[in-house]
Formats: C-alpha cells, structure tokens, sequence
C-alpha cells in the first residue's frame, strides 16, 4: 500500500517529476535553500542529497576528469560525485559531500567542476579526445614548448572545488577525554558492545559519525529481543545515558596512535562548530561497520547508479525515492531483503540481477521468502547474470544485462535507477593508522582487521560478520571483554538476540565482462575518473604494486580517499596480474580518515593562544612614549622611540649617541633571574660557571659564563652574592626557563643530595638601567637622601640593597653599555613609578637598536655571537679558561677539535673605507679566494662615537690576526666590503668611563 | 607514546614533558658526544617534567613502538 505525503508548495516542480515522499520520519518544517541558482525546499533534517532528490533533482556534480555528469552514488561521506560548494565566493567551504550536509534556512550551494553550467558543461566535450587522459597522462603530455606554456588552463580545470578566499567559521574546540571503553560507532555491534560494557559498569564513551544511532538497523527491518528495531535502539540510548554513558554524534573518529584517539565532531556536515576530541581510552572498539562497494560496468557513473544501501538509507530516513522503477545488481542475498522492502513502499522494482548462480542463493529463510515474494509480485530474478551496461546520459533510461556464460546476448530493461551493491569493505582504518594489520577474508570477500594492540579490538563488520544475529553477538563480546580489562566487575547479562537479514551469502563479483574499448568506461573510483582501462594501461607500463598503481591513476586519492573504490580496483587488479587478492593487498590508509580543517585541529591554540604574548610592566609606558616594539625571545621590548628617529637605524643612533653624551633609561625587566639558595650554592655555582662563583664577596656581583656539556658557551650573565648562601644568577633574556632546567639537572643527576633550592625570578623583579655620565647624579635625586652616599661609594659591579617609596629595591653598579651605569630591580609596583621619575628628571629611553649599537662599541657578547656553536677560546675568555675550574663542560672543552686552527676567533671589523658599511651575516673571505668562507660578521652597526661602521666577526683563527685584510661578502643584499680585523672592543678598551 | 607517568604527578600528557638526552651507550666516556647508536630496542633517556612538579626522569623506552617500560625519578640518591 503506497501512502504519499504531498509536497509543500512553494516549488516550481521540474519536468523529470518531484516524487512524493514516502513514510518519512522528518518534521514538515521547511527549509529553504539554494542551489546552483534556484530556490528549492526541502524539510528540516533533510540533507542536501536527499533535498534534491525529492525535487527530482538527479544531476549533482561532474567528475574531476572527463567532466562526466554525475549524480549520488552513497548515503555517507563516502560520496564521491556529488561535492558541493557553501557559501558565497570568496566565503565558500568546498567539497562538501552533499549527504553530509544538513539543511539550514538560507544555504548556498553550488555543484562543483563545471562550467559554465551544470548541464551543459564546455570542458565535457574533451571526452571526445577518449584516451587522451588515461593514466600518468601529466606525465607524457603537456611538454612542448614548456608546461608553462598550459599551466594556466590546467589550474582551471583540474580539481575538486576552488579554495575560500575567505573564513567566516567559529573558532573550533577541542576537548580532552578519558574514559573505559571507547566505542566507535552506534550501529548494531557498537550498540551491543556499549550496553554489555556499561552493564559491566565501565565508564563508555561512544562515537557516532552520523546524526542519528542504529547504523544499518535504519532501515533493515529487523527485530531485536522481540522488539522493532527503532523500540530497541530507543531503550538501548535511555539505559546508556541512565547509566552515564556518553554519546557523541556526528563525531567521527578520524585518527589517532599511542593510545590516544582523535574524533572530530561537524555538526551539520559543514566546518563552522566544529570540535576535536582527543580521547584517550584504556579500550577502543572499533564497530565503525563497512562500507559499501560498487561494481564496475561500462558508464556505471551515470546519475541514477547508486548504491544499494544509499537507496535505502534514503527511503528510510527522509523517505525519498531514489528511482519509481530501479533494477537492482549485486552478488549476495540482501538484494532480496532490499527489494521487498523497497516493494513494501510502493516502489516497482524491475527486475533482480544477481552475479552468482541460483545454487549459491539460500534456499530457505527471509532471503528466500523474499524472493518467492517478488516472483509473486512479477519480479524477474536473474542469477548468474550482470548488468554490463548502462544507458543514458544525465537521465538514467535503462540497463543493459547479460547472462555471465554469454555475454553477447544482451537484454534491456527499462529503469531510472541501477541499484549495485558489490559486497562490503570492513570501516577498519582506525585499526590500521598506526600498529595494525589486516587480512583478506574470503567469507566477506574483504580486509579485515588482523593483529591488533591490546588496547584495541574489533566488533562486527570489522571483524568480517554480516549477519545481524553474528554482528550483535560479536559486539557484545567485545564491549563485555572490553569492560573486563578495564577491571569493570559487574554482570552484563545475556546478549540480545536479534533477527534481521541474515548471512548474504556473498560471492565476489568486481566487474562486468567487457571488451578492451568498453573498460574506457567502467569506472572504479568515481572521484578520480580512475577506469579498468587505467588500472589496465599502469599494469603494462610496469606499475605493478598496488602502492604505484595508486599513485600513478590516482586511484583512491582525494576527498574519499578510496573508500567505495580502493578495495574494488584492488580486485579487479587483482584479476588481471592473475593473483589472489591477499596477495595484492589494498593500499595503506593514513588519518585523518575524513577531510579535518587545519583549523579544527589546531582549535582554540592560535595566534596570542598558541604563543602568549609577554609583557613587561613597563609596557604602555614605553607605547605612551612612542615606543615602536619588537618580539624578542617571546617578549616584547621596545625597538627605538620614534621621538627620535623616522626608523630603528637612525634613532638607534641618535638614542646611543645621547646615552653616551648625557645618559639614558632602558627597561631591562625581561632580564633572566634565577635565586640560587642552600647550604651548598656556592660549590654548586663553582661547578656550573667558568669561573667561581665561592670567591665572589657578598654584595657584589661578577660576569660569568657558563658551559654545555660538550664545551659551547651556554649562557653568560652576572651573578650576584647576595648573602653567603644566596646567589642571584643572572640570564639572558628569554634563557632562564631553560637555564633553570639546566640547573636543576645536574642538581639532581651529578650532583644529587646538593643541598640547594633553584627558584625562578625573572618575573618578580623588574629592571631599569640607568645608564650615561648623567645617571649617577639623576638616581640621587630620584632616589633620594638615603641613598646618596651608597651611591656615591658604590664600586663597579657591586650592589646595595634598601628602600624606595616603602618597597624593596636593589642597585646594582653593572653596565652592558659601556657608560657609568646602575641596574635597577624592584618590585613591579614601583616600576612605573622610578621610570617615571627617572625621565622626568631627565634621562630619557632608549631601546634595542641603541642598546646594540653601545655594546657592540664595546666588544661585549650577546645572543649573535653566544650561538651555541662557540666555546670560551673562540670568543677570547683566555683569562677565564686558565682558572682551570673544574666545571660542566670543562673536560669536553679540551678535544683536539675546539683546538683547530679553523676554529673561529671573535674580532672586531672596521671597514677600509671608512664611508663603507658591514652588514650582520655577510660571509668573510680572504681577498684571493673568494668562494671559501672564512667566518662571518655576527653584527654590524653604525657608530655614532666613532663615526664609521663597525663590527664583531668570526673568522678562522689562523686569519684573526690584528690587521689582516679581508673581504665581508654580502651578496644577497649587494655589495662587499674591504674590512680590516681589529679588537673586538672598539671603544674605550680600558673600560674607564663605566669605572669612573 | 603520547603520556608519561611522573612518579610525582601519575600519567601526564607528554606536552608537559621536556626531553634532554639519550644517554650514551658507555657511560662516563667523555667522548661519548661524538657517538651514537640508534637501536631499535630500549633507549634510556632522561626527561624532566616542565609543566608540573619539574622532577627530572629517567625512563627506558623502546623508541621504534613508542611503549615506555620504566620511569624513574632522578635525584636525591637516584642515578
């Protein structure tokens, strides 16, 4: 009995006939929606395939190609034919496979690969050309004069949809689980396993790809625990979520290894709301089903040719009609369940044809039943027979069918739809990502999961069953032994016992018999145009590992990743090299196993998330002042203050030169501060720096060095004696969490039992340095009475500690500079304030820029010539090396190769003509050999004190001599300059003005 | 191996974990920075758990599956 549901109006009704929808399970809400120009309705919960359907829209997309029409080939993400485009160019979201995509009020879409219509497409007349496109026909085609000569027209043409110009989508999450038992997939299997692992009183988390729980149940008709399915799967979710169990829908499990499992969750089918889940179970089930394969016959792509389940899916949940008279192909029993039930709606099957001879049928049970039904019903039954043609173009008007032991006698039959269903290849990808196998299985005529971890297990098609009885059986084993090994204790009862369709009975079939210029058209992967005849031609071209094979047709690659067509061409290569197809095996699936943004991925870590920004206390000071800032080892420091210059180059200068003539203020806060405290400290420093630190008096400080293991300079800084047992050790900026972990390493390996606390203060204290001739006297009237004689007393590189405005501060007489200079550390809360009243009393900033120029006038070290790569010798710390004290990396610093004679030499450079500049990073080379480096320049600046440009280099130790000439190479940014080595302190040698 | 369990901490996602070395086949042997074997069974390596209790590891592993075998605590008596 047909009961028809009229349509909303609203709809102009397209000649090839909007059918009624039958029994269908959706709200009569409508939706409207857009596509490829023209409004159309569908209901809500309806996708866009099965939106367009029920309009009797059948032309959906044109293959990649051949620009061939195409229309729905499956129910799932699977779909390789009919990819739309979301959205309004340039916000689109592209190959969006239209069974996946959930109808919104509102929604654009548009086919893809077509031009300038659909319909009428200018690129399909290249079919004309035949086998012009064959396999690897990039690799033998488009070369004279220049394949750039095609490159343009290729960009056009080839391609799924064209990228978004632009992003419109809410930033993704990401959420962390753990759980018991993880569960993939609510079909028959994972339904059973969650409710025997959750009676058991594991904690379960199931994934279900799909907006709705049942899998195949949808539509099979099948009685469980003697209720209909639906009332089954209805008591089934209740006593999950009674039990606390977790379901995640249209979450898909997408990858994942070492025991953790990534889902991603696409409400809607479209990138917008999406969420990654990171699970990490003690248990994972893997009840993810199988997917549905097709078979090749000549033009099988045609719209119309669908899958068997896809049709049903279709009925089932939106009630749409597929094709009013289909044939039905396949090779197993279940055409015949499907084909009473699609009867049951109203539909005229035309006829059944099956690949496999009548013996192989079953004779007894549902599948006979149903098939005396249709004989009943007039229904003809073709065994041994196949469909080995299709006719029609963009409308399907009927098959070509022939028996097997002769296929010349071809039969028509009428019909606007070819169902197929090929077999089933088992959904076992999250089985095989990392650490697993698989194995043909001649039962199912599939892979399936072979050896697994123990973490992992298999359950239902995924362990190769196809009955319904088998596969709930199956997957309530699994969840049931799952629990147990998660030490779940409680009892899960009996299974339950299920009826549907039973064992299919299935006898492989891969294609239709056909003649050489016919296998142009039986296709295998639909979304990459990839044929018999291109699995044929990459076989006699010597491609014959499945792995090359896939490469060189492009079999399996793009959106689908080979899902409906992988196993197939595996097959029917398979048959033609003469071998089994265990022994040819199916090419390696790798995550994610459905198309994931970057963005979904990468969540919510971006931008300011992913790197923090970090700021000194100072911070809106310096931008008040006009401070240009700069990221500098994750903080950020001010370049220059745009007071004084147009750019970093010429403030830089005329900030140094001021510094240098009255003085200046630096903030120096990012400084690396690390309190070294215990009974033990200064032993434990002598072991850690170059030099001692046990002979450093309490209230003054000494610059230091330290050592990796294996001799290079780690870090340098000056380290303070604050009290017998307390030091603090300086960093560079950005260095002291990883100086901090270098401490407490040997602490607690070498030197174990030390009896010394390692605490991390960069952050506590903020610094200002004062710097210049006028520094002293500005910081006595800053600072006040109290401080005027400790500060007139205060010797170089000692320092004090007392008071300001109520709060804790310390000077410390230190400079980089080369000026008389303070340091000054305080607590954040006063910082603001001393910088303040410091420019106020009329020391004004300077940054970076300046700050290399001044240490740079005075040869001191910095992050370009402390790279790692240098030890103490190369960078002139004889003094410091003849303590001899026995620290990390003092052994390692004596192998013969830190003593060869190419070694670099730290050296200043000045440039011949004195007008000329060196540029940081130009390659040094003698003057007569100029394609042997000799070193390079580590930084160049201009001077402002000496009036010319200058430089510290490192050159091979055996041309480091005062004197030598050479040439700086700098052939990317043009020029070289003539540079004579000099000292690397240019300025100031004795280092009098920071004494005085 | 994407968890290490820190005997301070239990199992901790390896984001929160800083790797130093693998630690040389003769032990003591200062020129040991200049070799290396790579073998496919159990390295022995030393790691120090940044983001949380900043102990410093030891943990055998085998590096072609991934699998951790042992984790220790370094330090205070500990080699």
């Amino acid at each position: 009995m047909r009961s028809v549901r009229p349509r909303t109006t609203g709809v102009r009704p397209r000649a090839t006939g909007v059918r009624p929808r039958v029994g269908t399970r959706l709200q009569s809400e409508p939706v409207r929606f857009w596509f490829d120009g023209r409004e159309y309705t569908g209901q809500r919960g309806d996708t866009a395939a099965s939106a367009l359907l029920a309009q009797g829209v059948r032309l959906l997309g044109r293959s990649v190609k051949y620009r061939r029409p195409r229309g729905l080939l499956a129910a799932g993400p699977e779909e390789p034919n009919a990819l739309l485009t979301e959205g309004t160019p340039p916000t689109v979201i592209p190959n969006v496979p239209a069974p996946q995509l959930i109808l919104r009020d509102g929604l654009v879409l548009r086919s893809q690969n077509r031009w300038p219509s659909l319909r009428y497409d200018l690129a399909s007349l290249l079919q004309a050309g035949g086998g012009f496109f064959g396999a690897g026909f990039y690799y033998k085609t488009f070369i004279w004069p220049s394949w750039r000569s095609y490159e343009n027209i290729i960009r056009k043409l080839a391609g799924l949809g064209a990228a978004p110009g632009a992003a419109n989508l809410m930033p993704p999450s990401i959420e962390h689980l753990s759980c018991d038992v993880l569960i993939g997939g609510a079909g028959p299997a994972g339904l059973a396993a969650a409710l025997a692992a959750a009676r058991a009183g594991a904690r379960v988390v199931i994934c279900e790809r799909e907006p709705a729980v049942g899998g195949e149940l949808e539509f099979e008709g099948a009685t469980i625990d003697g209720q209909g399915a639906a009332h089954w799967i209805g008591a089934v979710k209740a006593e999950l979520a009674q039990r606390g169990s977790r379901l995640l829908m249209d979450t898909a499990i997408v990858g994942g290894s070492d025991g953790l499992v990534i889902a991603h969750r696409e409400p809607g089918g479209l990138a917008g709301c999406n969420t990654v889940y990171r699970i990490r179970p003690h248990r994972f089930v893997i009840a993810m089903g199988a997917v549905e394969r097709p078979i090749a016959f000549v033009d099988n792509d045609r719209p119309g040719v669908m899958l068997l389940g896809a049709a049903e899916r279709l009925l089932a949940r939106y009630g749409v009609v597929a094709g009013e008279r289909p044939l039905l192909f396949g090779n197993h029993d279940r055409l015949y369940a499907a084909a009473a039930r699609l009867g049951a709606a109203g539909i005229q099957v035309r006829a059944t044809v099956d690949s496999r001879p009548e013996a192989a049928a079953a004779s007894g049970g549902a599948a006979a039943a149903a098939r005396a039904e249709l004989s009943r019903a007039g229904v003809e039954c073709l065994f041994g027979h196949a469909v080995v043609a299709a006719e029609g173009g963009i409308v399907l008007r009927g098959a070509r069918v022939a028996p097997l032991v002769s296929p010349a006698s071809i039969r028509r039959f009428d019909c606007d739809a070819i169902l197929v269903s090929g077999g089933w290849s088992p959904a076992v990808h999250a089985g095989l990502h990392e650490q697993g196998a698989r194995r043909y299985t001649d039962d199912a005529a599939a892979f399936v999961a072979d050896r697994q971890p123990e973490w992992r297990l298999t359950a239902g098609a995924a362990s190769g069953l196809l009955d319904l009885a088998g596969v709930m059986a199956d997957g309530f084993a699994a969840g049931d032994r799952a629990a147990r090994a998660c030490g779940a204790t409680g009892s899960a009862g009996r299974p339950p016992v299920a009826s549907g369709d039973g064992n299919p009975r299935l006898i492989p079939f891969w294609r239709s018999p056909a003649s050489l210029n016919q296998e142009k058209r039986q296709f295998v992967d639909f979304q990459n145009d990839v044929t018999v005849a291109d699995l044929r031609q990459a076989l006699a071209e010597g491609f014959i590992d499945i792995e090359h094979i896939k490469r060189y047709t492009t079999l399996g690659v793009g959106t689908e990743q080979g899902r409906t067509g992988s196993i197939l061409g595996a097959a029917i290569v398979a048959e033609l090299r003469g071998l089994s197809l265990a022994r040819v095996g199916a090419s390696r699936t790798r995550p994610p196993y459905h198309p994931v943004t970057l963005a979904a991925l990468a969540g919510h870590r971006v931008g300011a998330k992913l790197r923090p920004v970090r700021r000194t206390p100072l911070h809106h000071w310096h931008a008040a002042n006009g401070g240009v800032p700069e990221s500098s080892e994750y903080w950020m420091r001010t370049r220059f203050y745009r007071a004084n210059g147009a750019d970093a180059f010429s403030a830089g200068i005329a900030e140094a030169a001021r510094v240098r003539a009255h003085g200046g203020i630096l903030d120096a806060s990012t400084l690396g501060k690390i309190e070294v405290v215990g009974r033990d400290a200064a032993k434990y420093l002598d072991r850690l720096y170059l030099a001692k630190a046990s002979t450093i008096k309490v209230g003054r400080g000494k610059y230091m060095v330290n050592l990796r293991e294996d001799g290079m300079v780690l870090d340098d800084g000056i380290v303070l004696r604050i009290d017998e047992d307390r030091y603090l050790a300086t960093t560079g900026s950005g260095h002291a969490e990883h100086m901090l972990s270098h401490f407490e390493y040997y602490r607690d390996t070498e030197w174990s039992g030390a009896n010394v606390a390692l605490i991390n203060v960069t952050e506590a204290w903020s610094v200002i340095v004062a710097a210049g001739p006028a520094s002293r006297g500005v910081l006595q009237t800053v600072l006040g009475k109290p401080w005027y004689t400790g500060l007139d007393r205060l010797s170089h590189m000692a320092f004090v500690d007392g008071r300001w405005q109520e709060r804790e501060l310390r000077v410390l007489r230190a400079s980089f500079s080369g000026e008389l200079a303070f340091e000054l550390h305080c607590r954040s809360d006063i910082a603001l304030p001393l910088l303040q009243a410091l420019a106020d009393a009329g020391l004004p900033p300077y940054g970076l820029e300046a700050l290399d120029i001044l240490r740079l006038e005075k040869g001191y070290l910095a992050g370009s010539e402390l790279n790692g790569q240098t030890t103490p010798l190369d960078l002139g710390m004889d003094g410091l090396l003849k303590l001899a004290n026995p620290c990390v990396g003092r052994t390692l610093l004596d192998r013969p190769a830190l003593h060869e004679p190419l070694r670099p030499r730290l050296v200043g450079l000045r440039a011949v003509d004195r007008k000329a500049s060196i540029q940081g990073g130009a390659q040094i080379t003698a003057a007569n050999s100029p394609s042997q480096s000799l070193g390079h320049v580590t930084a160049g600046v201009y001077s402002p004190t000496l009036g010319e440009w200058i430089a510290l280099a490192l050159v091979a130790r055996s041309f480091a001599a005062e004197g030598t000439l050479l040439v700086a190479r700098d052939p990317l940014r043009g020029g070289d300059t003539r540079v004579r080595v000099t000292a690397p302190v240019h300025f100031d040698p004795a280092g009098e003005r920071m004494k005085s | 191996m994407s968890s290490l369990a820190c005997p301070f901490c239990g199992p901790r996602e390896l984001d929160e974990f800083l790797f130093h070395k693998t630690l040389p086949e003769a032990q003591g042997d200062e020129y040991a920075v200049y070799e290396r074997a790579n073998r496919i069974d159990d390295s022995l390596e030393h790691w120090q758990h940044v983001r949380g209790c900043r102990a410093w590891l030891r943990v055998r592993r085998n590096p072609s599956t991934g699998e951790v075998r042992e984790v220790q605590l370094l330090g205070r008596g500990h080699s």
